[in-house]
């Protein structure tokens, strides 16, 4: 999170492991002298889906918590969307929970941390049928609207089907996909939305009734309690929905509502009355009032959460980090870093190789040899902005081998000069010349001084170009663009690497603006993508979409693999009932309470 | 053509004049009683020879790097990295890793050495504060002489241009005009060179640079031009560039070199507020101004960094600024401040 441009990013997916980092006790006590502070370790465990007695609301109340108080929340980037369906980066993501509700969610226990995907409009994760093909969910009783009306069944096939419409365009595709074809292929199944009259056939979505929700797929699909998690599955009333409009103004189904959204500015989310917390087994009602405001730099925020004085003692962030250059001003302050965390979010920091441009794999193992990932992530903040990567798919994911550092990215910090240049000279390449992008921004020009200096000791010639920060991921985005190496992140949106290979490896997939910014579209990868798709176990697809990630980076090499973001941040001292979204990799805000 | 007798009047009347007072002590030229004004001032002289060393410092950059034995361009702490905390990126010595080896410490988070950065910026940031100077003073010159001394419709044209330019806001211009230029002239698979960004760079300054001074000279010349002096060289017929050249601009010297003395120093301070916006020079090479933004950055870990650049661009701007007040005293002794 280190990054401005990775605001832009439409594909920050997100997600994470749900209750799969058990992180340990003392990620980052109090006391600890700066130079022993510890950082999160991580382990990485199945995937637990809660029943439908983890399901049942309320939310377990937190010892000491009360009622009432405005939090205000410093955020650097402005929200865009309020529209569930148009949610896909972080910062949205997580301000979505507090009045989107989905048909099931991620319950974070508030004492240990981990995650269980439990029923939210849904009374449990979902019964599948037919081998995997039908997935049937019921609504519980009691669940309302902002305005009193309750929400049924046609409200979260309106939700399903408004997803099909041109406009909605940047959210998460995988259950459109999955239940009407590939890619954009989807969209022809009903090509004006639900807004025409028309509907998705009964066979591929049904309501039988009021209460009921019936998917079914044409193959068998064991991640639908995942995908149904998506902010976009919710509920959206069809007599109140306002098409583009609902992105500035939609219905709330969570504890809060919103008042006062000034796009650029902030937004404010105050109780929604309606909410009935018997149905919430995930959200609380502490706060009255979250009063977010936009525009803070790190740095900004940083001193205010320090300072801790005046309207500050009862401010956090959800997704801004330390500033990197207060990291150690921080660590020194006993009273600032009893008031923080420091946790490892689901993205993976890579720079990808642009293999249109780069055909010659000898020469992308060279980049990858050369890669000085060490001290690229000194510069993004060191051990609390995020930790060396061996691999593509990140830690917090099932299955993730720690061990698994082809490049030995780990041992040799700053590169291996050596034996980039030995590659280059088998290729007959010596002096290759790269173009290296990056968004012109402080951080990200002190990278591309070490990065310069890497690749050129070994061997390589360097051409830096600035991209301005605001345009980076669209010019990056296009296929046709004329470099070699730029950064991008990526996050799996839940604990599988299904949600990491097939969207930035996967050869469907190269088209502006999509993830797969290295351009792969190699037969060997995209068939076994194919095969994998279908499998039908949990838990032994989980480990083969692992073990494919690990042989796109060792066969293909299209991205060199740089860091593991990591969250160091700060909240005000009045503030407490604050806990790490690890799905989300931000400051969970619904359990929170003023002391 | 019309004025051979008259010139050979003028050519004869001169040398009597000087004929007059020669031999007497008392007959010093105003340069001279200048200079003897100026070498009274003692803060005028301090300043003269702080600017001069600021330029000495910016030519010999290489020799002291040399004598030094480091460069601006490695990265010591992350090569070396006893240098730098692992965890911080600040250095690991106190003071900002100043020792024996490093005089002025190093770099937080790159590691490299502050002396030689900081010589190599202001050989950088001075480069092109002198260069747009110079143009600015040059264009500020002509178009202010010739807007006054013409008058009529060439002066409106030229006021109405200047208020143009005085209008444009000079650091988002060049936010939005680099870019531009930069798709223009560089292949988008190339690096945008140095030298390019220096010349956009001076040439923006220079462009938005010069209205002052041109207004100024334009105030001044039109009350020249009435006087009794000049009407005379207009009724002997001396043609108007000898008008220009003999009569209006010796009158105009002392506005010209204290505008540009001030110029100096501000233009300076743009082009670091522009290295700071991210739009002037960037890395790998030296730049003063971005010296002192990463300064402000990690002031809080390692005030130290933010030291060195932060002083020598204060003492700079201050001596500069006191030199300019000094040359004005010493030309033109009857101006009150």
């Amino acid at each position: 999170m280190t990054l401005n441009s990775r605001r832009r990013a439409r594909s920050y997916a997100v997600a994470l492991a749900a209750g799969a980092l058990a992180l340990s006790a003392c990620s980052s006590g109090g006391g600890s002298a700066p130079k022993e502070s510890k950082e999160p370790e991580m382990k990485a465990q199945g995937i637990t889906l809660g029943s439908a007695a983890d399901s049942t609301g309320p939310a377990k109340e937190l010892p000491g918590a009360k009622k009432g108080g405005t939090v205000s929340v410093l955020q650097r980037d402005a929200f865009e969307h309020l529209d569930p369906g148009q949610i896909y980066v972080s910062d949205e993501l997580i301000m979505q929970t507090l009045y989107n509700r989905t048909l099931t969610n991620y319950r974070i226990d508030d004492k240990t941390g981990k995650v269980k995907l439990v029923g939210d409009l849904a009374t449990d994760t979902g019964k599948s049928s037919d081998g995997g093909r039908t997935w049937t969910y019921t609504l519980k009783d009691g669940l309302k609207f902002e305005d009193g009306t309750p929400i049924t069944s046609k409200d979260v096939r309106h939700a399903v089907e408004r997803l099909y419409a041109p406009f909605e365009t940047s959210g998460p595709t995988y259950l459109q996909q999955w239940l009407s074809g590939e890619g954009q292929k989807y969209r022809k199944a009903l090509p004006d939305g639900p807004y025409k009259g028309k509907h998705l056939p009964k066979t591929v979505l049904d309501t039988p009734d009021e209460k009921t929700v019936v998917f079914h797929f044409d193959q068998p699909r064991a991640e639908v309690p995942f995908a149904v998690a998506m902010p976009n599955i919710g509920a959206v009333p069809p007599g109140k929905d306002t098409k583009e409009k609902y992105d500035k103004a939609p219905l709330a189904s969570g504890p809060y509502k919103i008042k006062n959204f000034k796009p650029g500015k902030g937004i404010q989310f105050v109780k929604n009355d309606q909410w009935d917390p018997k149905t919430d087994p995930i959200r609380h009602q502490y706060v009255n009032t979250f009063d977010v405001s936009f525009g803070h730099q790190w740095v900004d925020s940083t001193r205010r959460l320090v300072a801790d004085k005046g309207a500050d003692k009862n401010g956090m962030t959800w997704t801004n980090a330390v500033d990197p250059s207060q990291i150690s001003a921080v660590l020194k302050n006993k009273d600032a870093m009893a008031r923080s965390m420091t946790e490892t979010q689901p993205y993976v920091d890579v720079v990808s190789i642009n293999t249109d441009r780069v055909k010659n794999k000898k020469v992308r193992e060279a980049i990858a040899w050369a890669f000085p990932s060490g001290q690229y992530l000194q510069q993004f903040g060191g051990p609390k902005g995020g930790e060396i990567a061996g691999g593509l798919v990140g830690p917090t994911l099932k299955g993730y081998n720690p061990d698994f550092d082809p490049f030995q990215k780990k041992k040799y910090p700053g590169g291996n000069a050596k034996k980039a240049k030995e590659l280059l000279k088998e290729a007959g390449e010596e002096g290759y010349e790269l173009v290296y992008a990056y968004g012109n921004g402080d951080t990200h020009q002190d990278a591309s001084v070490v990065v310069q200096q890497a690749l050129e000791r070994a061997g390589f010639t360097v051409q830096k170009k600035e991209i301005d920060q605001t345009t980076y991921y669209t010019q990056i985005g296009k296929v046709d663009n004329k470099y070699d190496l730029y950064r991008s992140s990526w996050s799996a949106d839940w604990p599988s690497a299904s949600t990491v290979v097939p969207p930035v490896y996967g050869g469907k997939n190269v088209y502006n603006d999509s993830a797969n910014y290295s351009h792969l579209n190699v037969p060997a990868v995209n068939k076994e993508i194919d095969r994998v798709a279908r499998v039908g176990d949990l838990n032994r697809a989980t480990s083969e979409w692992m073990k494919l990630g690990e042989k796109v980076l060792t066969d293909e090499i299209p991205a060199v693999p740089t860091f593991y973001n990591r969250l160091f941040t700060l909240w005000g001292s009045g503030i407490n009932g604050t806990k790490w979204n690890p799905i989300y990799g931000a400051v969970d805000p619904t359990a929170v309470f003023i002391k | 053509m019309t004025t051979p007798s008259q010139l050979t009047v003028a050519g004869k009347t001169a040398p009597a004049g000087e004929d007059g007072p020669g031999g007497q002590p008392a007959g010093l030229s105003p340069r001279q009683l200048m200079w003897r004004r100026f070498k009274r001032d003692r803060t005028g002289v301090i300043s003269a020879c702080v600017v001069l060393f600021f330029f000495a410092v910016a030519v010999l950059a290489p020799v002291i790097s040399s004598l030094y034995g480091k460069d601006p361009y490695t990265t010591y702490g992350l090569d070396r990295p006893e240098l730098l905390d692992p965890l911080t990126g600040y250095p690991m010595k106190p003071n900002g890793g100043i020792d024996g080896e490093f005089w002025f410490g190093i770099e937080p988070k790159l590691g490299r050495d502050v002396l030689t950065q900081l010589v190599y910026g202001i050989r950088t940031s001075l480069l092109i504060g002198l260069a747009a100077t110079l143009l600015s003073t040059l264009t500020g010159i002509v178009i202010g002489v010739v807007a006054g001394y013409l008058g009529g419709r060439t002066d409106y044209f030229l006021g109405r241009l200047i208020d143009l330019l005085l209008s444009f806001p000079q650091q988002l211009f060049f936010v939005a005009f680099m870019p531009v230029v930069t798709a223009l002239f560089v292949s988008p698979q190339k690096e945008t060179p140095t030298y390019f960004r220096v010349t956009a760079l001076v040439t923006v300054l220079w462009l938005l640079g010069w209205m002052q001074l041109a207004r100024l000279l334009r105030g001044q010349v039109l009350s020249l031009r009435e006087r009794e002096f000049v009407e005379a060289a207009k009724v002997t017929g001396a043609s108007p560039w000898r008008i220009v050249r003999k009569e209006l601009l010796p009158n105009l010297g002392t506005p010209i070199l204290v505008q540009s003395t001030l110029m100096l120093p501000n233009f300076v301070t743009t082009e670091a507020a522009l290295s700071f916006l991210g739009v002037g020079v960037v890395e790998p090479t030296p730049d003063w101004g971005r010296m002192f933004a990463k300064g402000a950055n990690f002031y809080e870990g390692d005030i130290t960094y933010m030291f060195f650049p932060g002083i020598a661009m204060v003492i700079f701007v201050v001596a500069f600024n006191l030199l300019g007040d000094s040359v004005r005293d010493a030309m033109d002794p009857k101006t009150t401040r």
